[in-house]
């Protein structure tokens, strides 16, 4: 489904990413664990496409689409959806309206029908249902005056609405408390499936506790230097990046 | 020239025939010319907007006209009661506008620091101000600044060579005596820090006792690259005062320049702080109080000019009205097309006391490039009763509690005032003013 | 692409209104002196009266200069090369949309604004002004029957001349500024609202005003009165043709609300702003003014202006009334080489008279944009409120925001907030919608409207959907 080959990026001049494999099957779970500064946010922002990074080597395909040269919206189109780790405040501009622009305007490019206001309005009620989340959320402003938790919560009904074929999580977890956190690793788990796969950018191994993930990966200074099953990130949790002759970086 | 409201301000200049030329030929142009600007601009009225809601009259009708003496019979321990206890500064002593050396001290000044009066260095070394005189300023000057220019008779020249530092402050007495009739100074000072220059000046404005007069001064002020500024002003003249200050800054790139500005004293008081930025990354810090009373008038204007990227600057002036004081603020924010990356925040706040005190507030932004972070924000407000009634549940009396509040409320601008010495007196000299403040 | 290559990579549009109706027009020749005056009302038959308020207003228009203050600049506009009455040839007046010139109607269905269908469907009684006389009155029986006098003003001369007498000039003099003074002169047509005693108008009333014949200034006069116990709202929507030379535009507006009335007013104004090069476009000088002349009465201005090439415009309170509440809710777009400079005043006089001031502005391409406002607290206004936020959003690096607060307070026990900010779409904002798969264009009008939104609440359904299209079409062609 997703396949990167020695994928190289730069931030201004400097060199992040440098050379990076990974490849990602359909319905599969792959956690992205590494040091700060090992590239793992920067891995995340260039598949969405997130400006200010240079792609330099290397290719990233998508459902056999070449994914570097799309649009981010083409990206969104095409069932890419990031989480954001700080996700972005849009004040006065609806919750709802927002995502049901968003969801018919991905329907729209599949070539599907539009959804109306009322099935829209029955789908959002399920979603919520599932994620155990209130619908107060549905008539404020995006992520305008919400918690830490809340924004990420908020991250995860978005998916839920979109259904992506590929989530990346990027540092879902950080800054939240043991029970947000709890509550948006049962809402990943709630929306997996045989047909859609994630990428868990994390730093930690706490939220492995609680989305089990098929493979890990450990990323430092822009490669991926190790693979494994879930037992990977248990020795991390150990032994550090230290082990792995990832230091953490300056 | 007699002096009437009807003659306008050419009473506040010297006569012009040939006695008054000084044989300097750049100085005398730029009198005449100054003198020229005066006349063509006439009196400005509240139809003008920098005049909007300050009337020139009661200044006109004072009739002043300028000083003659250039000495003073006062000793040194004459100015014992008007020091800030425990400030340990150089010392610059101006009376009635003239400096005074006697009065002043100035010893130990380190190696590339220059501190002297205007006219004795336009008498000595002409060449040193040429450059500088009029240079923030610039030709077309504001009717204050040009009456200034064609009537200044002293002032004090302070010069920091590149990297030169000063531990101490710079202290700089304006006092101001009672003369046989009411009279206008109007002294001019040049400071200059040239590049990684570092220096603190402490200005204060005093009178001895209840005298009649009007200081219009101006401060010409340029910091080269990457030096700072510490500015202090206190102005708690007599009550029977009027007072005029421009200050004309340039900001040199990665220059820092902080002005904390008090104004306490004179019955009419006008303060025009023009900031112009001359070079990227350089940072303005313009913090000021007030308080007016009986039937005080403090006018503030700020003109800060964005017109390159990468600057910043903040405004931040609160004010305390009761009696029948006024006040009026107006803050000017100007970015220029092209300066990106300007990070300006201004902010006007008022408590308002008794009925018959006013405050007209005109906080500005003028925005002409896109990547900016400007914005600002006015209020004019009473204590808030709860916390007036918090303080009294605690047992506090009403007036002693508002009071404290009024000083809390004043605190933010207090506490940027540097040393102890000086912010303690300061305090007290608010507090003092707002226990015989009827603000019941 | 950054949110601002974005943004100005969005395409030009023509302006979506503009074409000029072929229709016979009853024009004078320009120019204005006292005989124009008279003619213009000796055509009308008017009283007396009004001919010499007309007069007195004329006199005193001559020794008036052009007021300066504004931050707009234009070409000194020559007021004897203007036409100062235009009216359709068809002089007896339709008494039903049948009847009305197929070329109007025409003109009226290129805007998407066929009448029939808008009275069908949404109930709103439409008073549609062609140039400078009313054609089309409808609704009258229905607001007849609640006592509600909605007509054009030129009928209201005859039919109620004292109601006329007493209210016309009341809250804007003649002696106001030029340009009220150069309307009361010539004031060619326009609306107005009686709502009696205790009535609660029935319907939304509407107005659509357009310019066309050329060369002719368009100077309506708008009359509100809501005695004690009323409710109305009004709305106004405006859009002009496109053509080369600049018109004038100087309408006068005055609201009256007695005890516990309450007054909303809602505009849309999208007239022509002229071209990419800043040609043509119409020039809005208007005098818009509420008096809360009652206790507890209630005067709400709502508008968005998203047209003309200059728009200078202060819709006002008078807070007279003790309790009285003022409204002042604005979106102003400027792009092109647009400039408006806008704003309200609420004048504080009553006790515990309170005021709330919400501006939004947004200004692209080499937009002008000035917010200038007056909040006046009078020393016997005891116990008043305001609270005043402005912000500008900023598209691109060549237009300009401004704002001009003047606040002056003389009571002690005055509550006044007045906060300001400039912003530009972020480009995480941006980058963050498309990530959700929506386009640049649609991201950059849905932060707008985000941005907008406080202002969009307070318009009538209706209006709020339109002003919505309206912002995302003038920001269509925002930027080049």
């Amino acid at each position: 489904m997703l396949s990167v080959k020695g994928l190289k990026a730069n931030v201004g001049d400097k060199e992040i990413l440098k050379g990076l494999d990974l490849e990602i099957g359909r319905g599969e779970v792959h956690a992205i664990m590494g040091p700060n500064g090992s590239g793992k946010s920067t891995l995340a922002h260039v598949l969405s496409g997130r400006e200010g990074y240079t792609v330099t080597g290397g290719s990233v395909t998508f459902e056999g689409q070449d994914l570097l040269d799309l649009e981010p919206e083409a990206r969104a189109h095409l069932g890419l959806f990031l989480a954001f780790q700080y996700p972005v405040e849009l004040p006065g501009v609806n919750n709802t309206y927002f995502l049901k622009a968003a969801l018919n305007a991905i329907r729209k490019a599949r070539g599907e029908p539009e959804l109306d206001a009322v099935s829209f309005l029955r789908l959002m009620k399920e979603k919520l249902k599932v994620l155990h989340l209130d619908d107060s959320l549905l008539k404020r402003p995006v992520n305008f005056g919400f918690s830490g938790g809340e924004k990420k919560r908020n991250e995860i009904f978005q998916m839920a609405i979109l259904e992506p074929k590929l989530a990346i999580l990027d540092e879902t977890d950080s800054g939240l408390d043991i029970d947000a956190l709890r509550i948006v690793a049962d809402g990943v788990n709630a929306l997996r499936s045989p047909e859609r796969s994630v990428i868990l950018v994390t730093h930690y191994q706490r939220l492995l506790d609680y989305i089990q993930p098929d493979y890990v990966h450990v990323l430092a200074k822009g490669q991926i230097i190790r693979s494994g099953g879930k037992e990977l990130a248990l020795e991390l949790e150990d032994k550090g990046y230290g082990w792995l002759g990832a230091e953490e970086a300056a | 020239m007699k002096a009437t409201p009807g003659n306008g301000f050419a009473p506040w200049l010297p006569d012009d025939g040939p006695a008054a030329a000084t044989g300097l030929a750049w100085f005398d142009s730029r009198r005449a010319k100054a003198r020229a600007q005066v006349r063509d601009q006439g009196i400005p009225t509240t139809k003008h907007e920098a005049w909007r809601y300050t009337s020139l009259t009661r200044l006109l009708e004072q009739g002043f006209t300028p000083t003659a003496e250039a000495t003073t019979p006062l000793q040194p321990r004459d100015l014992e009661p008007l020091l800030v206890p425990g400030l340990d500064a150089y010392r610059v002593v101006l009376v009635n506008g003239r400096f005074i050396p006697g009065l002043s001290d100035l010893q130990h000044l380190p190696a590339g620091v220059r501190v002297g009066g205007l006219a004795q260095i336009l008498k000595s070394d002409p060449d040193a101000l040429k450059d500088r005189l009029n240079g923030v300023v610039g030709e077309s000057q504001p009717l204050f600044a040009a009456l200034n220019t064609a009537g200044l008779d002293d002032g004090v020249v302070v010069l920091l060579e590149r990297g030169a530092q000063l531990e101490r402050p710079i202290e700089l007495i304006h006092l101001s005596v009672g003369m046989d009739e009411p009279r206008v100074a109007q002294p001019r000072h040049i400071v200059v820090l040239e590049a990684g220059a570092q220096a603190s000046l402490i200005e204060r404005y005093v009178s001895l006792g209840e005298a009649l007069y009007c200081t219009n001064s101006v401060l010409e002020l340029s910091l080269g690259r990457d030096a700072v500024l510490k500015h202090q002003r206190i102005q708690t003249e007599s009550a029977n005062a009027f007072h005029i200050a421009g200050l004309y800054l340039s900001l040199g790139a990665g220059s820092r320049y902080q002005c904390v500005t008090v104004g306490l004293g004179a019955a009419w008081a006008r303060t025009d702080l023009n900031v112009r930025f001359a070079g990227e990354h350089a940072e303005c810090d313009l913090q000021g109080l007030y308080l007016a009373g009986d039937r005080q008038l403090m006018d503030f204007h700020l003109d800060v000019d964005h017109r390159l990227p990468q600057c910043s600057s903040r405004e931040n002036f609160k004010g305390i009205l009761y009696g029948k004081g006024r006040a009026v603020f107006d803050g000017r924010v100007y970015v220029a097309k092209d300066a990106q990356r300007t990070d300006a925040a201004m902010s006007n706040r008022n408590l308002l006391l008794s009925e018959g005190a006013e405050v007209d507030t005109k906080p500005q932004l003028e925005i002409n490039a896109d990547d900016v972070k400007c914005s600002h924000g006015t209020t004019v407000g009473q204590i808030e009763p709860e916390q007036l009634f918090y303080l009294r549940s605690r047992g506090l009396s009403a007036p002693l509690a508002r009071r404290m509040l009024c000083l809390g409320f004043a605190g933010e601008i207090l506490d940027c005032l540097t040393p102890d010495a000086l912010r303690d007196q300061v305090a007290e000299q608010v507090g003092s003013r707002l226990e015989l403040a009827p603000i019941d | 692409m950054s949110a601002s290559t974005a943004v100005e990579a969005i395409v030009e549009s023509e302006y979506e209104h503009g074409f000029i109706t072929e229709i016979e027009s009853d024009t004078f020749l320009p120019g204005l002196d006292e005989g124009v005056v008279r003619a213009i009302s000796a055509r009308k038959g008017e009283p007396e009266f009004l001919l010499e308020y007309r007069l007195r207003a004329f006199r005193h228009w001559q020794t008036l200069a052009t007021p300066r203050w504004a931050h707009v600049h234009y070409p000194e506009i020559d007021y004897q090369a203007i036409s100062y009455f235009s009216a359709p040839k068809s002089q007896d007046g339709p008494k039903s949309l049948d009847e009305i010139d197929p070329a109007l109607r025409e003109t009226y269905n290129k805007l998407g604004i066929p009448i029939e269908e808008q009275m069908a469907l949404s109930g709103i009684a439409v008073d549609a002004v062609f140039d400078s006389v009313s054609v089309a009155t409808t609704f009258r029986t229905k607001l007849a029957e609640a006592g509600v006098i909605f007509c054009a003003i030129s009928e209201a001369v005859h039919d109620y001349p004292d109601l006329i007498k007493q209210h016309l000039g009341s809250v804007v003099p003649h002696t106001d500024n030029f340009y009220a003074a150069l309307n009361a002169a010539v004031f060619s047509d326009g609306t107005f609202v009686y709502v009696p005693k205790g009535v609660r108008c029935p319907m939304e009333l509407s107005t659509y005003f357009r310019i066309n014949a050329r060369n002719t200034g368009q100077f309506e006069r708008t009359l509100i009165v809501a005695e004690a116990g009323s409710h109305v709202s009004y709305l106004e929507g405006c859009t002009a043709p496109m053509r080369d030379e600049n018109q004038l535009h100087a309408a006068v507006v005055e609201l009256i609300a007695m005890d516990d009335a309450e007054i909303k007013y809602s505009t849309v104004q999208n007239w022509y702003p002229g071209d990419a090069q800043g040609r043509g476009g119409i020039y809005n000088f208007v005098t818009k003014r509420g008096d809360c002349r009652g206790a507890r009465s209630k005067i709400s201005w709502t508008q968005v202006e998203t047209g003309s090439a200059i728009t200078w415009k202060y819709p006002s309170c008078l807070l007279r009334g003790d309790d009285s509440v003022g409204e002042f809710y604005s979106v102003a777009v400027t792009k092109g080489r647009q400039q408006a400079d806008t704003g309200t005043k609420m004048i504080h006089l009553g006790r515990n008279t309170r005021s709330t001031i919400v501006s939004k502005g947004i200004s692209a391409g080499e937009g002008q944009q000035t917010y200038r406002g007056l909040v006046r607290i009078a020393a016997k206004a005891q116990g008043a409120r305001n609270h005043t936020q402005c912000d500008s959003l900023l598209i691109g690096d060549r237009c300009a925001a401004n704002t001009f607060p003047y606040i002056e307070v003389k009571n002690p026990s005055a509550q006044m907030e007045h906060e300001a900010t400039t912003s530009k779409i972020s480009d995480d904002q941006l980058f963050y919608c498309r990530s959700r798969g929506l386009t640049t264009e649609d991201s950059v009008s849905m932060i707008v409207n985000g941005f907008c939104k406080q202002v969009f609440n307070q318009l009538p359904m209706e209006f709020a959907v339109e002003a919505q299209k309206l912002l995302s079409i003038s920001l269509e062609g925002a930027v080049g």
